[in-house]
């Protein structure tokens, strides 16, 4: 068995059998969409004359599609490390790349499954989504979105030592992210100056490329500008979290 | 230091070499963790690593196991250097893990089976690994529902998966009661007897005494004595004691045998401590006969208790190493 094909099942295993973590991958953000549904229900953004559901539904998604990666990664590489997991792993000949690589793959995979059911529940008659026809375009953006948040989630689990710790970090960079990017409240509604802000966080461009992909809003180049972006994020964030990585607490 | 270079007459370093340790040490802070530590672990050796907890050995086996970079000094391990991270060297060495380093919410068998896929071997070597330290039994039980003993072993496991040449193991008999820790014992032997290299932590002397080839006890960063446990023990020169039921024969008749240096009476018996048992009891035995009488020799313990007692104080790094072999 490669080392790989070992790591990404024990990884499956490992998420498939956290009840708690399964809720709060798959059910929170709908949730979210419920509230924000309920508050917003048949009504219009007015600088706009679009439907709330139209924005709140990508950005919730994109919101809830990098908490995870960003939690995903960030509680493992903590646990592992305290655990003397990370040693274990480093007196093996696998090399790092294969373990972020097994980690990266089954983040993909949550983020695409999150998105199809959050997708699937937001067209339901009581929230009323009507997908564009070019949704497929949102793939691409998944997969950079995921990668860009998964590299942000690698340094909070460097420099985590506990659960808490993970917990702290990655909500005040989360929270008010997806406030300042549009994922709760339109950022039509903003004033200019925060949509100006809002343009160096990567959860912005997120919602760009998914809110144009799944409502067609904006042009095909907002989508492409959205991916671009996510990739230049995951660049440079995916070599800090090399740069600072550590196999142990010690040393 | 003489300890470590000099080849014991009694087993004289003679076959490849497996650990080569040349006056390694590692300084944290104002701490010198390991004070110029040189020793040799010939293959298919059961190497003892002794000594009081912050004595160094823990940093030792670290940096041998290539986690930690050395100060100065040189290691070589199966021929190879352990630092940086050497992925050639990897597979041929074994380390028990702590009884926290599992996959979560694995099964024993799974977890196994994990540890296996990155030495890339098949879960087959899992299963027949769980049969070695006799976890069978446990294959499906969850990592978080085992118990301290049944973690303990599942530890050593992974270090065994791999059908590694050198194990390295950290205390492996803590958590085990009796039993199990005898069982292990066993374990251990058929894994020398296989011809493989086994370099182990223990605070058990007792076992240290039954099971290694030689040991090292270190104080403070450095080696305090390094060779056989009994040669440690004859070269300590601790002496012999015979307990003989009381009554038998009065304490002035004993102080006047040949050969006896000490006389006291201690729990129904009385104690004869001697250098020369064979001529005392030779002596005992004319008088009264041998029924009931004891002999109790010196132990490892007791070497290691002397060579450890007197160095707590924070100089103990400066105190001259003991030399505890005979000139060859």
């Amino acid at each position: 068995m490669s080392a790989y094909t070992a790591l990404t099942s024990a990884g499956y295993r490992a998420q498939v059998r956290d009840k708690a973590t399964l809720f709060f991958t798959f059910a929170f953000p709908l949730l979210f969409l419920v509230v924000f549904g309920l508050i917003f229900s048949g009504q219009d953004v007015e600088e706009s004359g679009r439907p709330y559901i139209s924005y709140i539904a990508p950005g919730v998604m994109s919101w809830g599609v990098a908490n995870a990666a960003v939690f995903g990664i960030a509680f493992t590489l903590m646990q592992w490390r305290r655990d003397d997991l990370l040693r274990l792993v480093r007196l093996t000949p696998t090399p790092l790349t294969t373990v972020l690589a097994s980690r990266y793959v089954l983040a993909l995979v949550v983020g695409v499954v999150q998105a199809a059911v959050f997708i699937a529940v937001a067209m339901l008659p009581g929230f009323g989504l009507a997908l564009d026809g070019r949704w497929p375009l949102v793939l691409p953006a998944l997969v950079a979105g995921i990668t860009a948040f998964m590299a942000i989630g690698v340094i909070v689990g460097n420099f985590a030592h506990t659960p808490e710790a993970v917990a702290a970090i990655a909500n005040c960079l989360m929270v008010p992210m997806a406030f300042l990017s549009g994922s709760f409240l339109p950022l039509d509604m903003m004033p200019g100056w925060l949509r100006s802000v809002s343009r160096v966080l990567p959860l912005r461009y997120l919602n760009d490329a998914a809110t144009g992909a799944l409502t067609g809003s904006g042009s095909l180049a907002t989508i492409g500008i959205g991916c671009a972006a996510l990739c230049g994020f995951a660049l440079l964030f995916g070599g800090i979290g090399l740069k600072t990585f550590r196999w142990s607490n010690q040393s | 230091m003489t300890t470590d270079r000099t080849p014991p007459p009694g087993a004289p370093l003679t076959g490849p070499v497996a650990v080569s340790v040349q006056e390694v040490r590692k300084r944290y802070g104002d701490r010198q963790a390991v004070d110029g530590i040189s020793l040799d672990v010939q293959r298919g050796e059961f190497f003892g690593l002794l000594g009081p907890n912050g004595a160094g050995k823990t940093t030792l086996i670290e940096i041998v196991e290539g986690l930690r970079q050395a100060d100065s000094g040189t290691v070589e391990v199966l021929g190879e250097r352990p630092w940086p991270r050497n992925t050639a060297l990897l597979p041929r060495i074994g380390v028990q893990t702590q009884a926290s380093a599992f996959f979560v919410r694995q099964t024993a068998r799974e977890h196994l089976a994990t540890v296996a896929g990155l030495y890339r071997k098949d879960a087959a070597a899992a299963d027949r690994t769980l049969e070695t330290v006799a976890l069978t039994e446990q294959r499906d039980v969850l990592v978080e529902n085992l118990s301290g003993g049944q973690r303990q072993r599942l530890a050593i496991a992974s270090a065994l998966v791999h059908d590694p040449e050198l194990i390295f193991l950290d205390e492996p008999t803590a958590a085990l009661d009796p039993q199990a820790r005898r069982d292990l014992w066993e374990v251990l032997r058929a894994l020398k007897g296989e011809g493989r290299t086994i370099v182990y932590t223990t605070h058990h002397l007792d076992e240290a005494e039954a099971l290694c080839d030689r040991v090292a006890i270190l104080v403070a960063g450095r080696i305090a004595a390094l060779d056989s446990p009994h040669r440690l023990v004859a070269a300590a020169g601790a002496p012999a004691r015979l307990l003989v039921p009381a009554g038998r024969i009065g304490v002035a008749q004993a102080a006047a045998l040949d050969g006896v240096d000490r006389v006291s009476e201690q729990g129904g018996s009385l104690v004869l401590e001697t250098a020369a048992p064979g001529r005392v009891l030779q002596a005992v035995d004319a008088l009264t006969g041998l029924d009931g009488v004891m002999t109790r020799t010196a132990t490892l313990e007791d070497v290691y208790l002397e060579l450890t007692g007197h160095h707590h104080g924070p100089d103990a790094g400066r105190t001259p190493a003991h030399t505890t072999e005979s000139p060859a």
